[in-house]
């Protein structure tokens, strides 16, 4: 390569663009053809009467109105923002126990193998452990009556206020290890003559948490934010099958469910379907970065 | 006789011998090629056939699933028609997803390459391929027609005279309510001999059943189970099958339809009653439920029968008719059933007229006797007696059998797919009340004007 641009008589500055382009291009090539292509066929697919086989024909905005207008969309959306509920909770509950396994609390290496286990089971079995666990005649309701507190259990998943609350339960228990271990790697990268120096200086265990340790990781906060909003408008599906298959009627379906819905259920209004995905898209984007602006502007005191 | 270049040649080299030698080697060789084709000619040439067929529900039974693929009844149906026409060969292949090979067929079809037959279901499940099947009116024999039922199933559009699109096949799957002897006699009842035909009956009885601490039916309606399989007869036999086709297409409104909400009203009230499991519309086991004697009563099909009276005993396993609607009602005594299943034939396949031979023979009644010892189904051939099958007066099965006769088409076979699609999920709303049947009805004509734009 530098003989080629000894060649084109590139100056060094043009050289290291000429460098970092062949860099990146086999990655961008890859890029632009799994990530970049079928979004832009969806966003095109949108537009259209797509079935998946013989109809595409261009239908104008009229997946999008009928997706306004239907009521479903509007209960999945409300779903899928309700469901959000999850990402602080894990958050906070994260933190928490990352902060007390980097205090190496007794029995700290076998509580951070169990907190990590759910994230290794399928989401499948998981969605039916939850399904089967808060059943009317399962243990949940069970072990509420043996304690004398019969009167509170119910069909967990027939209504739809309990039946998101039981998803949010599962998702908070599925994605806590994962939590865990990215602050527990983010505190690992903080000097620990930072911590000395806090403790030299007389700051208790609180103090040390609060005004060093949590500061220091706004980074992974951002990351983590970031990852687990996605994560959550996007990767329910096989929790959302499992347990409730998105009813009683749309009661808990969300974004992504209904894309599958409308896209492999009986009708394959695989048009209608692109059509909710390219939605999607546009919210986490909005989603994203209302949360990167907000995180920023926290961020400032290390600069 | 002499060829130019040969002579050429010859000349050239000045050997007439060898001239005379290579026309006797030329001679001889014509000679040989001739008397191959004239032997070949008499011989059929090779035709492969290839089949989709269906992993569940079809022709390859959950108990032969566990079998090495040749000791399927399917595999050695197969094997028979090979042998009954020389130079025949056939290959099967199991599609994994039943709803999914609707598709695939549909893509393979588009891209020139579908198998020569498939097995699909019938209704609009099969009429929504119509463009890669061959229709097969001029192939099928007049005694098929007249021995098996289920030709309006496979006719196109549900019409007398419409095009046949495909075998019906398999077996007539009929609905039902499938009962515990034990715990029905326990309320003191007897529908062996009294079955409840009225509504008023049947409310009856289940409330009988109910005073004595047991579910009286148990369902799961997360998919609407009992509307399917029960509702949906109370709803043709109100409002007519024609009336709903039309609510389909949106030449009728599903809001002016008084048979719907009257149905709707009273699977709510079963609810309400608690004649149905309060858990019905999130529960998924309702029927090893039923298998443990936990219910009464359960909406089935007849291919769980077998496995009821393996659970129960045979004793202890009845089936009733659901009771008829008060009224003004099109029809009465009947069920819901018909044949799920079909055959087609592709456009694709190179000889129609050996595709359909090979539908006609699964068919037979030879055959049918055949798959019977295997699988234990309702046939649906007419020329087949209970005798002849070996099925007792009084059992279960002898009574779906003579059912079988007089059955009403599947509903939700005859929906289109975006009603059905919308009713599904729905409907199970109706049960507790958090939808009102007038709701669900005006849902279900949005959804028929949404698709007709």
């Amino acid at each position: 390569m530098p003989a080629i641009a000894k060649r084109l008589n590139f100056d060094k500055g043009k050289r290291r663009l000429l460098h970092s382009w062949l860099s990146i291009i086999p990655v961008l090539i890859i890029l632009l053809a799994i990530r970049a292509y079928p979004i832009v066929v969806a966003f095109k697919m949108s537009f259209t009467n797509w079935d998946g086989l013989f109809q595409q024909n261009f239908i104008g905005f009229s997946n999008y109105i009928h997706l306004f207008k239907n009521i479903n969309f509007w209960i999945a959306l409300r779903n899928s923002l309700v469901l959000l509920i999850n990402v602080p909770i894990q958050l906070i509950l994260g933190i928490i126990i990352a902060v007390l396994l980097y205090e190496r609390v007794c029995g700290w290496k076998f509580f951070r193998a169990v907190f990590y286990v759910p994230q290794v089971i399928s989401a499948i079995i998981i969605g039916y452990l939850f399904k089967v666990f808060f059943g009317l005649s399962g243990p949940f309701n069970l072990i509420l009556s043996k304690i004398g507190l019969g009167l509170f259990s119910r069909e967990w998943f027939a209504d739809p206020a309990t039946a998101l609350g039981v998803i949010v339960v599962c998702l908070v228990w599925f994605n806590l290890g994962w939590q865990t271990i990215l602050f527990l790697g983010g505190m690992a990268s903080i000097s620990p003559s930072v911590l000395e120096a806090a403790e030299i200086d007389g700051a208790n265990f609180w103090q040390r948490t609060f005004k060093v340790v949590l500061p220091m990781l706004t980074n992974v906060l951002e990351y983590s934010i970031v990852l687990s909003c996605v994560w959550t408008f996007t990767q329910l599906f096989p929790f959302i099958y499992s347990m409730t298959k998105g009813g009683p009627g749309y009661d808990t379906s969300t974004l992504d469910y209904l894309i599958y819905d409308k896209a492999f259920v009986y009708g394959n209004r695989l048009g209608e379907a692109c059509a909710i995905a390219v939605i999607l898209l546009v919210v986490i984007g909005i989603m994203t970065v209302i949360e990167i602006k907000f995180l920023n502007k926290s961020n400032d005191w290390g600069e | 006789m002499s060829i130019p270049l040969v002579d050429d040649i010859l000349r050239n080299r000045g050997d007439e011998s060898m001239r005379k030698r290579v026309m006797l080697l030329l001679s001889l060789l014509m000679l040989v090629v001739l008397i191959l084709s004239v032997t070949s000619f008499g011989k059929a040439k090779d035709i492969k056939l290839t089949v989709w067929i269906n992993g569940r529900d079809s022709y390859i039974g959950p108990e032969e699933q566990k079998l090495p693929q040749d000791q399927w009844y399917i595999s050695q149906c197969f094997r028979r028609f090979e042998q009954a026409n020389p130079g025949v060969k056939i290959q099967m292949i199991v599609p994994p997803d039943q709803f999914e090979a609707h598709q695939q067929f549909k893509a393979a079809g588009l891209a020139g390459n579908a198998p020569d037959i498939a097995n699909l279901w019938t209704g609009q499940f099969t009429f929504a391929e119509k463009d890669v099947i061959r229709p097969i009116d001029d192939l099928v024999p007049k005694d098929d027609l007249n021995n098996i039922q289920g030709w309006d199933t496979v006719r196109l559009g549900f019409n007398p005279h419409g095009k046949i699109m495909g075998y019906p096949c398999g077996e007539v799957q009929m609905a039902f309510m499938l009962y515990n002897k034990k715990l029905v006699k326990a309320a003191g009842l007897d529908f062996e001999a009294n079955p409840p035909r009225t509504m008023k009956a049947f409310d009856e009885a289940l409330k009988q059943i109910k005073e004595t601490g047991v579910t009286p039916i148990i369902t799961d309606e997360s998919y609407p189970t009992f509307i399917i399989y029960q509702g949906v007869y109370w709803w043709m036999q109100l409002t007519g099958t024609k009336t709903i086709l039309k609510e389909c297409n949106g030449d009728a409104k599903f809001v002016n339809d008084k048979g719907l909400s009257t149905m709707l009203a009273y699977y709510n009230s079963l609810y309400k009653n608690g004649y149905i499991n309060p858990d019905a519309l999130t529960s998924s086991d309702s029927w090893n439920k039923f298998l443990q004697g936990k219910g009464a009563i359960t909406p089935q099909v007849t291919s769980v029968l077998s496995d009821a009276e393996k659970a129960l005993g045979s004793d202890n396993v009845g089936v009733i008719l659901p009771p008829d609607m008060d009224g003004n009602i099109l029809f009465k005594n009947r069920q819901v059933g018909g044949p799920g299943q079909s055959l087609v034939v592709s456009k694709d396949c190179k000889n129609p007229k050996m595709a359909v031979k090979l539908l006609s023979f699964i068919s037979s009644k030879s055959e049918v006797m055949k798959f019977q010892k295997i699988q234990a189904k309702v046939p649906l051939r007419r020329d087949v007696t209970t005798r002849e099958l070996g099925w007792k007066e009084g059992t279960a099965i002898f009574k779906i059998f003579n059912w079988s006769k007089n059955y009403v088409y599947w509903c939700d076979d005859q929906l289109s797919s975006d009603v059905v699609n919308i009713f599904d999920k729905i409907a199970p709303l109706t049960l507790t009340g958090k939808l009102t049947p007038q709701q669900l009805a005006k849902q279900l004509d949005d959804q028929v004007k949404e698709g007709k734009n």
